[in-house]
């Protein structure tokens, strides 16, 4: 798995490349623990691009639901972007589609944050 | 009448999780065999992931010295997957549902719901340490 960083003005973008399965999910979730860690209790504002995701597990979906709640604990938010169709049917399984804010296209991921 | 066909399959994986691409391997190969659709597919991979991780992490946990067992029965009619595992067990009816409101944002604890809900059937047997799911085509 590959996590490529990108920053659009206070905002944080992280591309992911691969599957989101079993131990490929702790590089992602060391790079989303050290953003909170470095932001110190300030708000981080998250999109993390899924295009590039075919699959993904509990063990992924966890990582992310973690990031949600510390996100949301410092009123930061995050959002998800360019699911496919195997990652929208995890998270309609497991109850977090109205968790989770999801768009289709950067350009909408990154206007929502001016909107909230 | 004709005796039913059937194909098995065995894999038998040291408890790390680092081999778990191996089962991803072989399941996604099997369910392109049986020309599952695509997003069967994707369930059904998704099972045996999740039933994997289960035996391997928290059964075995993670020992290399016990393996975790995988076995692959097909015919016309479905799917059968046996996975064992050499852990203690456990029950079922003591595993917390995820989808309750107090457990939707905890970071673990859906592998055997992924399990059932991408299943057509789920069995555990011997305390848990068997599972027994199957998918009809």
């Amino acid at each position: 798995m590959q996590v490529n960083l990108r920053h659009n003005d206070n905002i944080i973008i992280l591309d992911i490349e691969g599957n989101l399965v079993g131990p490929n999910t702790i590089g992602l979730k060391n790079i989303i623990d050290n953003l909170i860690r470095e932001a110190d209790g300030e708000q981080v504002f998250l999109i993390l691009n899924l295009e590039r995701v075919q699959m993904m597990d509990s063990s992924g979906l966890g990582v992310i639901v973690a990031a949600y709640a510390s996100i949301r604990r410092n009123m930061g938010r995050i959002v998800l972007l360019n699911i496919g169709g195997n990652i929208r049917s995890l998270i309609i399984m497991a109850k977090l589609v109205t968790i989770f804010d999801r768009y289709d296209t950067e350009a909408e991921a990154l206007a929502s944050f001016q909107t909230t | 009448m004709g005796e039913k066909k059937q194909l098995k399959i065995f894999l038998s994986l040291p408890s790390t999780m680092q081999l778990i691409y191996l089962l991803d391997t072989v399941i996604s190969d099997i369910l392109k065999e049986m020309k599952f659709d695509e997003e069967v597919q994707e369930h059904v991979n998704l099972a045996v992931i999740e039933a994997g991780t289960n035996a391997i992490k928290h059964g075995n946990k993670e020992d290399t010295d016990k393996n975790a067992t995988f076995e692959f029965l097909i015919d016309d009619e479905k799917l059968t997957i046996v996975i064992t595992d050499e852990g203690p067990g456990f029950e079922r009816q003591e595993v917390a549902n995820p989808l309750d409101p107090e457990n939707l944002l905890k970071s673990s604890g859906r592998g055997l719901f992924l399990m059932e809900a991408c299943m057509d059937e789920v069995e555990y047997e011997a305390k848990g340490t068997i599972i027994k799911m199957v998918k009809y085509r």
